[in-house]
């Protein structure tokens, strides 16, 4: 238990702490910006927000060499800027074709072997690891299983965060 | 001056007689060749404290590489300091002859005086004298040697030992290793060579195993089992079929409650349910927080950070314990939405606050009675609070989305069912 305890207070060295660190940040951000919402549109707002900041201190305390984090910062970066300035969604357009045209032909290979797992099921889990499109059913099952794990710790933050929150 | 300094190391390392007589004849191998490879004294020594071999030469070059890799100062004094104190002219030798004469010995001898070849190897084939490494090694051994330089670089201790079984007939490069989930690259081209024994035993312990990247040839030597198609396309079909396979195992670890089920289906299935789960829980918790957070003081997140970290270190102490409480509540939540919703609704109305389950969930983790209430303390949320402060419309707010998930929960088991 020891060298756990020493590990998650050095702030850079696990997953769980980094998330932890900008998501408290990301926090405090959120909170000092808006007052507290009294309607439920507000309360939808500031509930998106909170989960865009977990979602983009997840992906930034998975590190980018994985596709996912980088999937999914791409993702919150084309939201924000096309919230931002909607009269360019092109924006957007060009910036996941890069992404799936890097990894396109990959995906064209492999198409014929996804028959002998279940092409729909492949296709689900590609929809829900974020990057999960352009990638062969092999590089899918590990990006799966590492995003699984973050988002366990991620769960168990923010649980503990409520926990203490609503204590 | 041999015969003075030899017996002196071999009296003082504990070694055995056959390698005491394997590093008398290498002794004798060395003194008659003098090449100078005085650049690789600095890199040997530290090699050799890298590559502290208690016992000297193993008799399993597995277990000599999977040694920790701890410089063992005693054992620096006693043994190797006095390799060390051969001279120059010794670690030249064992750098440019000592290949040929590694080679020799290993033809003669089935254990490998090449257990100083890592040493060696880790080093000198770091300065790029691979193609002579190459050119000189013409056993197996040194072939693992190769493979072990790169497990020495990667500081692997983990054990190599099912590569040992089958030094004579290793593959060139590390084609099991190579397979193994952790290499990014797999330039396949599948030609057969070797084992198909091998194969299996190092693909068992290529969870193990870490990468040994394939220096000179970067491609994977596969051979084609008894009794099965040789055709170079099935062999690479085959490969990537065992590297699924070796996911789906790994993926079946990490996912909670998939031990019984074997077909790859009905994994893929549990696995895209449970990130689905993991998934609304964020969101969930994320509403949850947007709907708490301005009640609490936040000033000083670092001191919360300090104060939170010892409490994680006591409730988490593990990542899979942690995972696995993680998984008893994914499975309770499941058992929970079994029941009626309205049961649902009476067991919150009985945890009248959030406190009890919070100071039960810290103290005990592994209590499974707290555990759903942490998922129902969410669902006690929407009843308790109102009674407090809030709006009537967040109560709403969180019956929608409670019970969104609840829809999606029983859904998820009737598909099950």
């Amino acid at each position: 238990m020891n060298p756990d305890h020493h590990s998650s207070l050095n702030p850079s060295s696990s997953l769980k702490s980094r998330f932890t660190k900008t998501f408290l940040r990301s926090l405090i951000k959120i909170n000092k910006q808006r007052p507290f919402p009294y309607c439920p549109r507000e309360i939808f707002q500031r509930c998106h927000r909170v989960k865009t900041a977990a979602d983009k201190s997840l992906a930034r305390a998975a590190g980018s060499r994985r596709v996912w984090s980088r999937a999914m910062l791409c993702k919150i970066r084309n939201r924000s800027l096309r919230r931002g300035c909607q009269q360019r969604p092109s924006v957007r357009r060009i910036i996941i074709g890069y992404q799936t045209t890097k990894k396109g032909y990959c995906l064209q290979k492999k198409m014929s072997d996804d028959q002998e797992v279940g092409t729909d099921q492949a296709s689900k889990l590609r929809k829900l690891v974020p990057g999960g499109e352009a990638m062969d059913l092999c590089s899918l099952l590990d990006e799966a299983a590492h995003y699984i794990k973050c988002l366990n710790t991620q769960v168990q933050v923010m649980r503990r965060i409520a926990d203490i929150h609503s204590s | 001056m041999n015969r003075a300094l030899l017996p002196e190391m071999l009296h003082s390392t504990d070694m055995t007689v056959l390698e005491r007589q394997r590093a008398r004849f290498k002794w004798q191998q060395e003194q008659q060749q003098q090449q100078q490879q005085q650049s690789f004294f600095g890199d040997l020594s530290g090699v050799f404290q890298l590559q502290q071999q208690h016992q000297g030469f193993q008799g399993d070059l597995g277990e000599v590489v999977t040694r920790s890799v701890k410089p063992d100062p005693s054992l620096m004094d006693n043994g190797w300091s006095d390799l060390v104190g051969f001279g120059p002219c010794g670690y030249g030798n064992y750098n440019g002859s000592g290949f040929d004469v590694n080679c020799a010995i290993s033809s003669t001898s089935s254990c490998p005086p090449a257990v100083v070849a890592p040493a060696t190897n880790a080093k000198v084939l770091a300065e790029g004298r691979e193609p002579v490494l190459s050119e000189k090694l013409n056993s197996g051994v040194a072939r693992e040697c190769l493979k072990k330089r790169k497990v020495d670089k990667v500081q692997n201790s983990t054990k190599v030992v099912a590569e040992d079984d089958s030094r004579g007939k290793r593959i060139k490069g590390c084609p099991e290793d190579g397979e193994s989930k952790n290499t990014q690259k797999n330039n396949k081209s599948s030609s057969t060579s070797k084992n198909s024994n091998k194969e299996n035993s190092a693909e068992t312990s290529k969870d193990n195993s870490k990468v040994t990247e394939v220096q000179k040839p970067d491609y994977i030597h596969v051979r084609a089992r008894r009794g099965q198609a040789t055709d170079s396309h099935s062999l690479a079909e085959r490969v990537r079929r065992e590297k699924i396979s070796e996911r789906m195992k790994y993926l079946q670890d990490l996912v909670p409650g998939c031990n019984k089920i074997t077909g790859k289906a009905g994994m893929l299935d549990e696995i895209i349910n449970y990130v689905q789960s993991l998934q609304r829980q964020v969101e969930f918790l994320s509403m949850k927080l947007a709907a708490v957070n301005p009640r609490l003081d936040f000033n000083v997140d670092n001191l919360f950070a300090k104060e939170a970290f010892p409490a994680w270190a006591t409730n988490f102490p593990a990542s899979g314990m942690s995972s696995d409480m993680t998984n008893r509540a994914y499975l309770q939540f499941n058992q929970v939405q079994q029941q009626q919703q309205q049961q649902l609704v009476t067991c919150c109305g009985l945890d009248v606050g959030i406190n009890p389950p919070d100071m039960g969930l810290r103290r005990t983790i592994s209590s499974p009675r707290s555990i759903p209430e942490m998922f129902l303390d969410s669902s006690c949320f929407t009843h308790i609070q109102p009674s407090s402060t809030w709006d009537a419309d967040l109560q709403n707010l969180y019956n929608v989305a409670f019970e969104q998930g609840t829809i999606e929960a029983s859904n998820l088991l009737k598909m099950e069912m």
